[in-house]
């Protein structure tokens, strides 16, 4: 009685989905069969000449090998930091506990411009960091951590942070305390505990955070516009400056869709693997 | 020296006491059980055993070897846990055989002794599953395999049977004690079940609020129950409210309770397990020196091969608990209810 | 003095309304879409509201868009029911617009404003939408911390300025500036190469700490993080008194861009008569007049009198009007890719 009834729940959800995701996206697939004239106006039309431009621009394969790296690296970094965090919120009996769930994943509600001031504040050439490495005497002359690679990175990992430590925390499903008491009963040292229990139990959630992340990166421009200087260019920002600053929207669209098909294939991977690991 | 001595235990979680005070010693190859109902502190003491929660206060010391500070995995400690905690992504044979790798045996004694320990809980076809495709009664197994194959010095479990059903539950406890006397294992369990309690093990820990009330034997803490906690726990008991009479003697019901003249001052309950007591017609000529209470049957409640009997006096009710089979007063008849004079306990109504 | 200059506008308003009066009086509401902020509020309280005053039966909806880009989507994607009537872009995108057959022409009969602009301010449009505001390329400085300040453009260069510029590459509009400019500067013209303008910004690139500022350069400016930044004129000047003179403008003695925005009629307007009593007004003397003296975009109409010391910070007056670059934004926008590509691959990669 109650499964035949899920589908009819569903419903609205399809309708939303429908609305807000499906119909735009058939628009954007459409607009990438137009051509753009010379100053800048769309052709109706139904050619593959913006697709030619695309593939035949070796920049197109440059800003692919930009995001894949962005998003590994960006990633890792913040996989790095969210799995300590996640594991001690998993499991801490604080009563505090919520109060710090809610603190780790607060930066999703700050805007993109707070932000920026934030990680002047932090990483600018007059910041903390390069104040203490200066007092420290490691540096003489500030390091360039902003408006370019490396600010970017940094702050795409923590924006992508609160995320990958919500994902983590709903993959740790099978994370048992008692697992790990048991190993420790069984002669497992807390490294060895970690090695042989904890980290195998928590790889779908890992691979689940990781796959999360990934594709919150590829998809970001707001970081990179913001802390890239200019320097850093990506498919998300080059999607969004053909779109906003050329209106060349034949153009967006069909690089919006190449991304598309590369985060599709990425994320199809990653279940794949996911499911694979949580067997 | 005992082989396992706990002395002045103590943990406290924030501001709440779990143990307060506990102090135990058990024999080599002797099987305890930790009674008591949830909350009384059995599995923390436990936990302190395993290394798995440190005590605040208090020694742990096995065959004479102080192991308070010794962490979890130097403990040696077979630990069965209440959810059995196999690892989910590994083989039935690997959960076994987890505690010998991280022992550094060798893979081929390693093999071997698995196959004795999976031999032994029956489950020698089965190493090769996985945990989610066992039974309940199955996981309980490989549990106690991979917690014996590490030879360990204790064998604890807790509450491991909670989550069979009743049959397989009565099964597993006679392999369990089997096991336990065959191997002559070291064990201390904890339970709240009185019934496997009494079943599996040589002596009783009773446990209440952090402390231990009462050990000794099952036979003992039936029968020779040390308070009135340990009375009511273990086994049903009649709990009746006793009154001083003018010769320093108690009564029940306005009848006097022969044969304790020598009970200490201030009020006094009776307490009479139902099986020791016995009906007997009102007409029927009771000896002075046996006590006595009088009433109405209010009724007969049958539960199988014994027959619960409530009987309704002046003072309350007394349940009297006799064999089937034979007849039972009608309700309203009026009977006596008696009993031997060993069988009377007496606790005074302050200590509680 | 408020009242007066409301005084001044409401009458200037009248002076247009006769030959439009003569008419059938449009009615009803026209929604215009324009910049948002700064550019909103006063063209609010420039244009807008007096225009209301002499046309009380019209009512003006202000819809904020966002760059010239994104009101072009706006204008695209309501093409079978346009809800906006009339538009404020940069002439880059309204050009656009216009190919697409998003805008209609406009006659001087329906906007006789139209006859009293700048021919160039006309022609840039063609028969389309004219333009309504001049706005050029300055550069803005820190004057706390710039000593001695900035003089021209090749002072960019300077060794003290290394690590604290702010310069807006393209595709951005400004860099697109920037890139005639400094081609002038090194004796060439952009209509045929930019080569030495690369070279040049070549050598500045790794003194650059950004090229896309966020939020604006002023703000970085103001926080200490840059010295020196590209900006517009209007905004600049605005920021300049905002700042009590710290933010220091420039318009380089080596010749500036104009940046024009087109005033533009969308095709399909469902109260056209009403729309264009609305450019008309944009257009005029009166609007031009009041909009340019308070925030400093230099007018498109001739005929418009200008407060001496406002027309001062514009690029109206003819000796600043004679040093700045020709640009047909037509032309660049067809070799914008290229540039860009220059800059990515020549001029920021040289860090």
């Amino acid at each position: 009685m109650t499964s035949a009834r899920w589908p009819l729940l569903a419903i609205p959800a399809a309708l939303l989905l429908a609305v807000i995701y499906v119909w735009p996206s058939l628009d954007l697939f459409r607009t990438a069969f137009n051509e753009t004239g010379a100053t800048g106006a769309m052709i109706e039309a139904f050619s593959l000449k913006v697709w030619r431009d695309l593939l035949a621009d070796p920049f197109t394969y440059e800003l692919t090998v930009n995001s894949l790296w962005l998003s590994v690296t960006a990633t890792s970094i913040a996989l790095c930091v969210a799995y300590p965090i996640a594991l001690f919120l998993f499991r801490t009996d604080t009563r505090f506990r919520g109060l710090l769930a809610v603190m780790a994943i607060m930066p999703m509600l700050v805007s993109g411009v707070v932000r920026i001031f934030g990680w002047l504040t932090i990483l600018g050439d007059q910041g903390m960091v390069n104040s203490a490495a200066r007092w420290l005497g490691l540096i003489s002359t500030p390091m360039r951590l902003l408006f370019n690679w490396t600010g970017v990175t940094i702050g795409l990992a923590e924006s992508i942070l609160p995320y990958m430590i919500l994902a983590l925390l709903a993959g740790f499903g099978r994370l048992d305390r008692a697992l790990e008491e048991a190993a420790r009963s069984l002669g497992a040292s807390p490294l060895r505990t970690f090695v042989r229990v904890t980290l195998p139990l928590s790889l779908p959630a890992i691979v689940l955070a990781a796959g999360l992340g990934f594709v919150l990166s590829m998809s970001a421009y707001i970081t990179p516009k913001l802390l890239g200087g200019g320097r850093v260019f990506v498919l998300a920002t080059e999607i969004f400056e053909q779109a906003t600053t050329n209106a060349n929207w034949p153009m967006a669209s069909a690089m919006a869709l190449y991304t598309l098909v590369l985060m599709l294939a990425f994320l199809g991977l990653s279940s794949v693997l996911s499911r694979r690991l949580a067997q | 020296m005992a082989y396992l001595e706990l002395t002045g235990l103590e943990k406290r979680y924030r501001d709440a006491v779990a143990v307060a005070d506990v102090t135990l010693a058990v024999e080599k190859g002797e099987s305890v059980a930790l009674l008591g109902p949830s909350g009384c502190g059995k599995t923390t003491t436990l936990r302190m055993l395993a290394g798995l929660a440190a005590p605040d206060r208090g020694r742990i010391a096995v065959d004479g070897t102080d192991i308070t500070d010794l962490p979890a995995h130097r403990r040696n400690m077979g630990y069965v846990f209440q959810s059995y905690a196999l690892f989910p992504h590994m083989s039935v044979a690997r959960n076994v055989t987890f505690g010998l790798e991280e022992r550094g045996v060798a893979a081929k004694e390693r093999a071997a002794r698995a196959a004795d320990a999976l031999e032994m809980v029956r489950l020698k076809e089965l190493g090769h599953r996985r945990p989610r495709e066992l039974s309940g009664g199955q996981q309980q197994r490989v549990a106690l395999a991979r917690a014996l194959v590490i030879r360990p010095s204790v064998l604890l479990l807790d509450e491991s049977l909670s989550n069979l059903d009743a049959k397989l539950r009565q099964t597993m406890r006679r392999e369990i004690r089997d096991l336990q006397r065959t191997l002559a294992i070291t064990t201390l369990f904890v339970t709240h079940d009185q019934v496997e309690a009494l079943a599996m093990c040589d002596r009783i820990a009773v446990m209440n609020h952090g402390r231990i009330e009462q050990v000794g034997t099952p036979a003992d803490v039936y029968e020779r129950p040390a308070t009135r906690f340990v009375a009511g726990f273990v086994g049903s008991v009649n709990v009746l409210p006793a009154t001083r009479d003018g010769q320093g003697g108690l009564a029940v019901w306005g009848m006097p309770i022969p044969g304790i003249a020598s009970f200490a001052q201030g009020d006094a309950d009776v307490f009479v397990r139902p099986q020791r007591m016995r009906l007997v017609a009102a007409s029927e000529n009771v000896a002075p020196d046996v006590p006595r209470l009088k009433g109405k049957v209010a009724q007969s409640i049958f539960i199988g091969d014994q027959v619960e009997t409530v009987v309704s006096g002046e003072g309350g009710q007394v349940t009297v608990q006799s064999l089937s089979g034979a007849p039972t007063p009608q309700a309203g008849t009026e009977v006596q209810v008696v009993w031997k004079v060993e069988d009377t306990l007496i606790f005074s109504r302050e200590a509680s | 003095m408020l009242r007066r200059r409301q005084f001044l506008q409401l009458g200037g308003a009248m002076l247009a309304m006769p030959s439009l009066a003569r008419a059938q009086a449009p009615r009803g509401q026209i929604t215009l879409m324009a910049y948002t902020g700064i550019f909103q509020d006063n063209y609010m309280a420039t244009v807008v509201e007096p225009f209301q005053k002499a046309f009380p039966d019209i009512k003006v909806n202000y819809a904020p868009g966002g760059t010239s880009a994104a009101m072009l989507g706006n204008i695209r994607a309501q093409k079978a029911d346009p809800q906006v009537d009339v538009v404020i872009m940069d002439v880059t995108t309204s050009s656009i617009g216009n190919a697409e057959g998003l805008f209609d022409k406009i006659t001087p009969t329906e906007a006789p404003s139209l006859n009293e602009l700048y021919s160039e301010a006309r022609a840039v449009g063609g028969d389309f939408g004219p333009a309504v505001t001049y706005d050029h390329l300055v550069i803005i400085y820190d004057t706390q911390t710039v000593k001695p300040p900035l003089a021209k453009l090749a002072d960019l260069w300077r060794e003290d300025l290394k690590g604290f510029l702010s310069i807006s590459a393209p595709p951005n509009i400004q860099g697109l500036a920037l890139t005639c400019m400094v081609e002038k500067m090194e004796g060439g013209d952009h209509r045929s190469s930019i080569n030495k303008a690369v070279k040049k910004l070549r050598e500045l690139s790794p003194g650059v700490k950004t090229f896309e500022p966020n939020p604006d350069g002023a703000t970085l400016l103001l926080n200490g993080v840059v010295k020196v930044a590209t900006g517009w004129n209007a905004r600049s000047q605005l920021y300049h008194d905002e700042s009590k003179g710290r933010i220091g403008v420039l318009l380089p003695p080596e010749g500036s861009v104009f940046q024009i925005n087109t005033i533009n009629l969308t095709a399909g307007s469902k109260n056209k008569a009403a729309a264009a009593a609305f450019v008309n007004y944009a257009l005029s003397q009166a609007a031009q007049k009041a909009f340019t003296e308070r925030l400093y975009y230099a007018p498109t109409n001739a005929k418009a009198q200008i407060e001496p010391k406002a027309l001062a910070r514009t690029a109206a007056t003819p000796e600043t009007r004679a040093r700045m670059i020709p640009v047909d934004w037509m032309e660049i926008v067809k070799i914008r890719d290229q540039w860009n590509n220059r800059w990515r691959r020549e001029i920021i990669a040289a860090n």
